[in-house]
């Protein structure tokens, strides 16, 4: 392993902090936004949980997405707990996917930001709505929640440009000595 | 991945899920009332959500005027000649004067209902995110005496409910969810009685639902339909809104009617709420 020096540590622990604050600002701002106005508005705080799950640590992912969660459930109205719990499910799961079988790349986010938002409108159409069997109740799955579902998977783009912004400033470059790399390459091939 | 099932880390986010879990039927137990960390949640950011509240409306106001320049055109026009006819000069009003005049409403509320006990003016924060049938939160709560199904109105007329009380902030439905129903009464004939019901047809128009009416009935379009205070969650004879069209239900026993409220429920800037009036119904009391 490589041996941080002192400067190198701290440089570290600075980064990583300012790091998460930037992004528990980016989550309250988002909050802040949803809560503003009439107008249907895109469930930012989605793909900002997922943004930030791929690519950090899976505890810490698990718990943005139980905070963002809780935040959607105060902004929408809903059972203090429900986005909560599908949020961290679906943080640990996409933690797991980048770490084990893909790459940090744009099309792999924004697809599997489009599936989870989807997944995550569609439960709180099918709770919240369907299952009360209201008259007409199909429109309100035509007119709010597609469109809010659309307006995710847009805001999205923009999002995962800011986090990628956050990233190449704040995430701190992992320095693999020769050694680690060949003992990592060796690693994984036991592992197939 | 089976050894990611088999690791200690697996078994500590399971337990954190069944943890929230844990919260969520926690917080179906509370009935109405918010879990203390929602609770502090809304506290802490009322200020923000204000203040970005109050920057957003005028955003929309703005790119609403630009996007609908030929309407407001022409309703403009129209309204110039009404302005005419009437020879009605009264065309600016500033914030304060206003905010005085609505106000001077609410105590006309306590001076025609003495029996009311009227909550101070609340402030609409912000409107529940994404929800079509326009729920709102005020900037009063438990701590200003108002509790779980409290009647919300505006000096015109009811508005809604309040559903979910904080400690400084309340979630009100309004009278264009499906989830609320208010026995109502023609106010002409003080006879012909039906029960106000959200639709979701109906809120896309900004309007409620009259359902259950007998047939036989004295109901015309213009007429205004009042609470009949029977339930005793809504004081009696307030206003709720002016029939539209009357029609037959789907079932074709009952009349039915579009109702359009005295109050529109998605432009409101304060309410005021009803803690308590003679005849409400506690929540020991028996139906």
């Amino acid at each position: 392993m490589k041996i941080r020096t002192t400067r190198e540590q701290r440089i570290f622990r600075f980064k990583t902090t300012l790091r998460w604050v930037m992004y528990y600002l980016l989550i309250f701002i988002s909050f802040i936004i949803m809560t503003s106005g009439t107008w249907y508005k895109p469930i930012i705080l989605v793909p900002l949980a997922l943004g930030i799950a791929i690519n950090n640590n899976i505890y810490a992912s698990a718990l943005t997405g139980a905070v963002c969660g809780y935040l959607i459930d105060i902004a929408c109205g809903k059972l203090f707990g429900f986005n909560a719990v599908i949020l961290t499910f679906f943080c640990i799961a996409v933690n797991l996917l980048f770490e084990l079988y893909l790459r940090d790349r744009f099309i792999n986010y924004i697809i599997l930001t489009t599936i989870v938002s989807y997944i995550q409108c569609r439960l709180d159409y099918k709770f919240f709505y369907q299952i009360w069997g209201y008259e007409n109740v199909g429109r309100i799955f035509a007119r709010v929640t597609l469109r809010v579902w659309i307006y995710t998977v847009i805001s999205a783009v923009f999002v995962y440009l800011i986090l990628k912004l956050v990233n190449r400033l704040l995430m701190p470059k992992e320095h693999l000595t020769i050694e680690e790399a060949i003992n990592t390459n060796l690693q994984a091939e036991n592992r197939r | 991945m089976r050894d990611f099932i088999k690791s200690t880390r697996f078994k500590v986010l399971l337990a954190f899920l069944a943890f929230l879990v844990g919260i969520m039927v926690y917080a179906v137990t509370k009935g109405g009332y918010s879990v203390s960390g929602a609770s502090f949640i809304n506290t802490v950011t009322k200020p923000f959500r204000i203040a970005s509240n109050g920057i957003s409306s005028k955003m929309e106001h703005t790119v609403d005027k630009l996007s609908n320049a030929d309407k407001y055109f022409e309703e403009n026009q129209r309204l110039k000649e009404k302005i005419g006819e009437l020879n009605a000069q009264l065309t600016d009003y500033d914030a304060i004067k206003a905010e005085v005049e609505e106000l001077r409403k609410f105590v006309t509320i306590k001076e025609t209902h003495d029996d009311y006990i009227l909550s101070q003016p609340c402030g609409v924060i912000s409107y529940v995110t994404n929800d079509p049938f326009k729920s709102f939160t005020i900037d009063k709560g438990k701590a200003d005496g108002i509790l779980v199904n409290c009647p919300v109105v505006t000096a015109e007329g009811l508005v809604g409910i309040t559903v979910e009380v904080s400690e400084h902030i309340s979630t009100v439905r309004t009278i264009l969810s499906p989830d609320l129903s208010v026995a109502a009464v023609a106010s002409s004939s003080g006879a012909d009685q039906g029960i106000i019901e959200g639709s979701i047809l109906a809120s896309e128009n900004g309007q409620t639902r009259l359902i259950h009416v007998p047939k036989k009935n004295k109901l015309k379009r213009g007429d205004l339909m009042i609470t009949s205070g029977s339930s005793g969650l809504f004081p009696k004879d307030y206003p709720i809104g002016t029939i539209q069209n009357i029609g037959f239900d789907s079932n074709g026993l009952s009349v039915c009617a579009d109702i359009q409220p005295c109050v529109d429920p998605s432009r409101l800037t304060s309410v005021i709420v009803i803690i308590d009036f003679s005849g409400k119904k506690e929540d020991g009391d028996e139906d």
